[in-house]
């Protein structure tokens, strides 16, 4: 989860975007937009499953997942953005780029109110800006925290974002997920983490929270004050924490829940033929986008400084039958470091990818000087810095989420002579251990490359970003020509140009194998087929409506 | 039952409560790392960490922590949940009832149920029914909860689609009213029965050897000698004192369905104290876990004491030492 | 804490030992101890053998993925392919080094506090019986959640734990035992012998003493294993040995789709219990001399 917190949606080439992000419904019959299809049937309730408790709603202090999941209907951003990552005004009416982006002007939208009935004003964004989203919200802190010089507000109805250096991907970072909005008003001297309004919001969003009963469920009713006209169609939005995923299936088949962000595997082939449901498949997550499954290895270890052992275990890794077993089919193997979510970023038909092939990669293992003893785990005999006779025994340190992933590559490598000792750590562990501590062999991590290279790709890779700070660059890669590669593309302005230039990176990084690709994961929210008119995440009840 | 006996016991709580207290205390200090890390979790700032140092006193002499934590403890202060931010105490009290629910019920309707099946069987005695029963409820008695739990949810709550899979109440219900308690016990049914299981085979056995026992005994043989009617003999004149045995093990059980409770939670999504540790360990959020430890043992503790005078009550010749 | 146990070990046995074995001969042979024993005997025989017995390592994926029980894989396969079958072989092999283990601390712990107990009586027995009180109150699954949480999963310190907190049904029923044979004519003659104390405990005491509690060990050794499964079940084992609370847990996500992920650890851990609980009680029934 952690992992895909980091990923910013952030992307100075917002045009480019458009493939990474369609929705697209699977249901048993095709059907029309959602959304422009006969008129909305108005008003009952949407019963949606939660994975976990999200433990507090003020989605601008925390990038979990969990709360964001939870709160983003209640509040609204600056900026809306379609689920192509359009954007379209929301709490602003219009904006205006100057100073060739190093200056934006946004007029805000008149007449919106606070749920409570207070007035929303320019000094509200300022002040969530100033106290939280800049502070706390550790991808917007660390993005356009970084790069921002002040913002002012000319009157009650402007705000102005002033940035040290021409800044691009601001509009992408302004929707409800990465700058919800919330009343000054209710946290103005006060102790942000600990005010009672952090799990009593009040915001602008299209629903209003009724009541919050931790671990069980969360009720909301619809803001009939809502800025967008006739929205929501809804009355009441029901949230039920329901932990297993397999009893979320259940749910929806009982007809108790209708949305789920997820559909498990196994029961998607059955959901899929049932002719009740229909799918949008997203790689969009609460909090990331376009994440690989990636494995580190630790190269500050001896063992892992040899490319020959890192090239052997990847090619001793079947990927297709992570897809096949357990993504079930939903994802693909990774082709490039870049996930293809990126298009103009994403290296197709790249030379170089380890490609599973048991015998090669127990002919690369002799060679590397890791020797089979009987049948049994190889041993050292000749590699530098490992002592002779050192079996190939290493960890594998996962979320326990992800313990199929590591069930799987533990048995694929077993098979080539490998010993891996599993080792699940919760993810506020993790973090400490792979980052900070360093105290790991080989780990894997959902990296989400986001919809730009710039903050989702090349914080694995750059030497300056080797930890403490989670999900940096886990393997400790340091190369000095990839340095200069990222830093060719942030600076370079032909789209062409930087095409070649993250080409060229990946080559380099496929010979190097810092770190070895999986899978890319993709989710299929489901919904009985008598609602319509969902997007993927952020305010994905929005524009819903269902016939019973 | 002498008051002597009460006080005996009354005082021997207070040895029980402060090994309960080291124990939390020893693992907090046993545990790897800065026992800082194990009270206020791996990701604090160092603001966080100092102000938990200065409350547990971690900088003092052992002794002197031990006192400053029993002290918090004992005041009900059972320090702050980081993951979620709030006092412990807090977080535990509002999971309490839906365990409290959980756990009652199955306690009641084991108690009665397994009184009723030791009844039945020891009155056909050898007999087939008999034999049935025993074995079956040898079998309940050695069943994993979580086998039943999951048998329950394939077979009744998904085949048979008459009891809901998961929850404590229908997402779509009112959360008022009568419909409201209706709601909650047709969830509860399944889980209930599930935590139950165990429990209705020890107590079935223990009444069944239990009146058993005590039918043999003469003035049983005189009542029947007379004339008196079976039915009275079992029920007035024998079961009372074969329940003496389920008397005894009422604190134990209350253990035991408290830990049953925590994995029939997580197998229905039942939203107590239960799934609330788990998902604390998951978090490694040591305060919480700590608070509940505390909690179930001091449970524990009283309901043996509360067994131990009942007994008493129900058995004045009962010679205690 | 087992109730049945608590009942049984109630009363004192103390039947002269002459005539033990053909009691426990005969507890055997009763269809209970019978089944009893069987089920004891086969789950000791799949640990042991558990290389040979499997088809294949646990871990392997050899086989294709969620195929229901068939004859190639008799208890079929789980979502990555591994063979269940396997899975539940090894599983019976880290329940028995579990259950061996703990009874091995329990035998130990239990009858030296027993026999101290009731051997030296007065203020050594209040003191002893006191501490076992306390160890008997404490919640021992919260205890292992507990260590768990602060240490992390592993068989080592779950077997500790265990080991540490499970002996005091068996202290108290060694000590029940070893108050009605200290005045004994046997043990008084061995007195007058000269016998030390040590060699009046352990060879005329602990012989006659240690039977019932022997069955008693079955029952507990139950309750170990449950727990262990239990906290399997929880996602609190270890991952790198086979557990079959592990595979229950992992079954969970596929209800729906593979029934026979759950049905079959499940039932291993049923009739791994049953027969113990079998065996204790057939042992403890023959001693006692209800039937």
């Amino acid at each position: 989860m952690a992992a895909r917190r980091l990923v910013a949606l952030a992307g100075a080439a917002a045009l480019l975007l458009t493939a990474c992000a369609g929705s697209d419904n699977e249901g048993n019959e095709t059907r029309p937009d959602a959304r422009s299809s006969g008129a909305p049937a108005k008003g009952g309730t949407l019963s949606v499953a939660l994975d976990s408790d999200p433990g507090a709603l003020n989605p601008a202090i925390t990038t979990s997942g969990g709360t964001h999941t939870a709160s983003e209907l209640v509040f609204s951003g600056l900026v809306e953005l379609t689920p192509k990552l359009e954007q379209v005004p929301e709490l602003a009416e219009s904006w205006e780029v100057l100073e060739n982006g190093a200056l934006y002007r946004f007029n805000l939208r008149n007449g919106v109110t606070w749920h409570d009935g207070k007035p929303f004003t320019s000094a509200d964004v300022k002040h969530t800006f100033d106290t939280m989203l800049l502070k706390l919200h550790s991808r917007t802190a660390a993005s356009v925290g970084a790069a921002l010089s002040s913002i002012t507000t000319p009157d009650p109805d402007t705000v102005e974002f002033r940035f040290k250096q021409p800044y691009a991907p601001l509009l992408q970072q302004l929707d409800v997920t990465e700058a919800p909005i919330l009343p000054k008003h209710l946290y103005e001297g006060t102790d942000v983490a600990k005010n009672p309004a952090n799990n009593k919001p009040v915001g602008t969003g299209p629903f209003k929270l009724v009541s919050y009963t931790p671990g069980s469920e969360l009720r909301f009713t619809a803001n009939r004050e809502y800025f967008k006209k006739d929205l929501p169609y809804l009355d009441e939005v029901v949230m039920r924490v329901i932990p297993d995923k397999g009893n979320q299936v259940v749910a929806l088949e009982a007809g108790e829940v209708d949305w789920l962000f997820g559909t498990p595997g196994p029961d998607l082939p059955r959901l899929k033929s049932s002719g009740k449901y229909d799918f949008i498949t997203t790689p969009l997550n609460p909090g990331g986008s376009n994440c690989i499954m990636t494995v580190s290895f630790n190269l500050d270890r001896p063992l892992f400084q040899d490319v020959r052992l890192r090239r052997a275990l990847g090619t001793a890794l079947d990927r297709d039958q992570f897809v096949d077993r357990v993504l079930f089919g939903q994802g693909r193997v990774a082709e490039a470091p870049i996930s293809s979510g990126i298009p103009f970023a994403h290296a197709s038909g790249l030379k170089g990818m380890p490609e599973f092939d048991r015998a090669e990669a127990e002919r690369l293992l002799d060679e590397a000087g890791w020797k089979r003893q009987g049948g049994g785990t190889r041993t050292s005999a000749g590699v530098a810095g490992v002592p002779d006779g050192t079996p190939l025994a290493f960890g594998f340190t996962h979320f326990p989420t992800f313990s199929a992933y590591a069930q799987l590559l533990r048995a694929q490598l077993t098979s080539v002579g490998a010993d891996v000792m599993l080792q699940p750590l919760e993810p506020p562990v993790f973090a400490d251990t792979v980052f900070k501590a360093r105290n790991f062999d080989t780990n894997i991590i959902s990296y989400c490359n986001g919809v730009d290279p710039e903050i989702g790709v090349k914080r694995m890779y750059v030497t300056s970003n080797i930890g403490p700070v989670p999900f940096s660059n886990s393997s400790a890669y340091r190369n000095p020509e990839v340095d200069k590669l990222f830093e060719d593309a942030r600076t370079t302005v032909d789209p062409k140009a930087r095409t070649q230039i993250y080409r060229t990176l990946q080559e380099k990084l496929v010979q190097d194998l810092p770190y070895l690709w999986i899978v890319e994961t993709e989710a299929n929210r489901v919904f009985p087929n008598t609602c319509k008119g969902f997007t993927p995440s952020g305010h994905f009840a929005e524009a819903a409506s269902c016939t019973t | 039952m002498t008051r002597r006996y009460v006080v005996r016991r009354l005082l021997q709580l207070g040895p029980t409560a402060a090994a309960i207290l080291l124990v939390g205390f020893l693992l907090i200090h046993l545990a790897p790392g800065d026992p800082v890390l194990a009270l206020a979790g791996e990701n604090g700032d160092a603001e966080y960490y100092a102000f938990v140092r200065e409350k547990f006193g971690l900088d003092e002499p052992l002794p002197t922590q031990l006192a400053t934590y029993a002290g918090n403890v004992l005041r009900g202060d059972l320090g702050t949940s980081y993951v979620l931010g709030r006092p412990v105490s807090d977080v535990i009290a509002e999971r309490l009832p839906a365990t409290l629910l959980l756990t009652g019920t199955a306690l009641v309707f084991s108690t009665v149920a397994g009184v009723a099946i030791g009844v039945f069987s020891a009155t056909r005695r050898r007999r087939w029914p008999d034999v049935t029963v025993t074995l079956a409820t040898l079998a309940m008695y050695s069943a994993p909860v979580f086998l039943l739990g999951q048998l329950a949810i394939l077979l009744l709550a998904l085949r048979a689609g008459w009891f809901p899979v998961q929850g404590m109440t229908d997402a779509r219900s009112s959360a008022t009213g009568l419909s409201h308690v209706l709601d909650v016990g047709h969830h509860l049914v399944l889980p209930a029965l599930a935590l139950a299981a165990q429990e209705v085979a020890a107590v079935s056995r223990l009444s069944r050897v239990g009146l058993l026992d005590e039918l043999r005994r003469d003035h049983i043989r005189t009542a029947r000698a007379k004339g008196v009617p079976e039915r009275t003999v079992v029920l007035s004149h024998a079961l009372r004192r074969a329940l003496l045995p389920v008397v005894t093990v009422l604190g134990g059980r209350t253990g035991q369905l408290v830990a049953g409770a925590v994995v029939v939670e997580v197998v229905f999504g039942w939203p107590g104290i239960g799934r609330l540790l788990v998902t604390a360990m998951q978090a490694r959020d040591a305060p919480v876990v700590l608070g509940v430890f505390l909690l179930v043992a001091v449970t524990v503790v009283v309901a043996n004491l509360l067994t131990d005078l009942l007994y008493a009550w129900l058995d004045p010749r009962v010679r205690y030492r | 804490m087992s109730a049945t146990a608590e009942l049984a070990g109630a009363q004192p046995a103390a039947t002269p030992v002459g005539r033990r074995p053909r009691l426990l001969v005969r507890s055997l042979r009763t269809p209970g101890g019978a089944v009893g024993a069987g089920l004891s005997l086969l789950l000791v025989a799949a640990g042991l053998l558990a290389p040979l017995l499997a088809p294949t390592d646990p871990f392997a994926v050899d086989g294709p993925p969620l195929t229901a029980p068939s004859g190639a894989y008799p208890f079929g396969t789980d979502a990555l392919g591994r063979d269940l079958l396997s899975g539940v072989i090894y599983g019976a092999r880290t329940s028995l080094i579990v259950a061996a283990s703990v009874a091995a601390m329990v035998i130990v712990i239990g009858t030296t506090v027993g026999l101290w107990a009731g051997y030296f009586g007065g203020w050594v027995d209040d003191a002893l019986m006191r501490i076992t009180e306390l160890f008997q109150v404490l919640p021992r699954f919260f205890m292992a959640l507990v260590v768990i949480a602060f240490f992390g999963p592993g068989l080592d310190r779950l077997v500790l734990l265990l080991g540490v907190t499970s002996w005091p049904l068996l202290a108290r029923v060694i000590r029940v035992e070893v108050l009605a044979l200290r005045h004994r004519e046997f043990v008084e003659a061995a007195r007058v012998h000269g016998a030390s104390r040590t060699r009046i405990l352990l060879r005329e005491i602990l012989p006659n003493a240690l039977p019932p509690g022997i069955a008693l060990l079955g029952l507990v050794v139950a309750q170990v294993i449950l727990i262990e499964a239990s906290l399997g079940f929880l996602g609190l084992g270890d991952p790198n040995v086979t557990s079959w609370g592990t595979l229950a847990s992992e079954a969970q996500r596929f209800l729906r789709v593979a029934w026979w992920l759950s049905l079959f650890p499940g039932l291993a851990i049923l009739l791994a219990v049953l027969g113990l609980n079998l065996l204790g009680d057939a042992v403890t029934d023959a001693l006692t001399g209800r039937r």
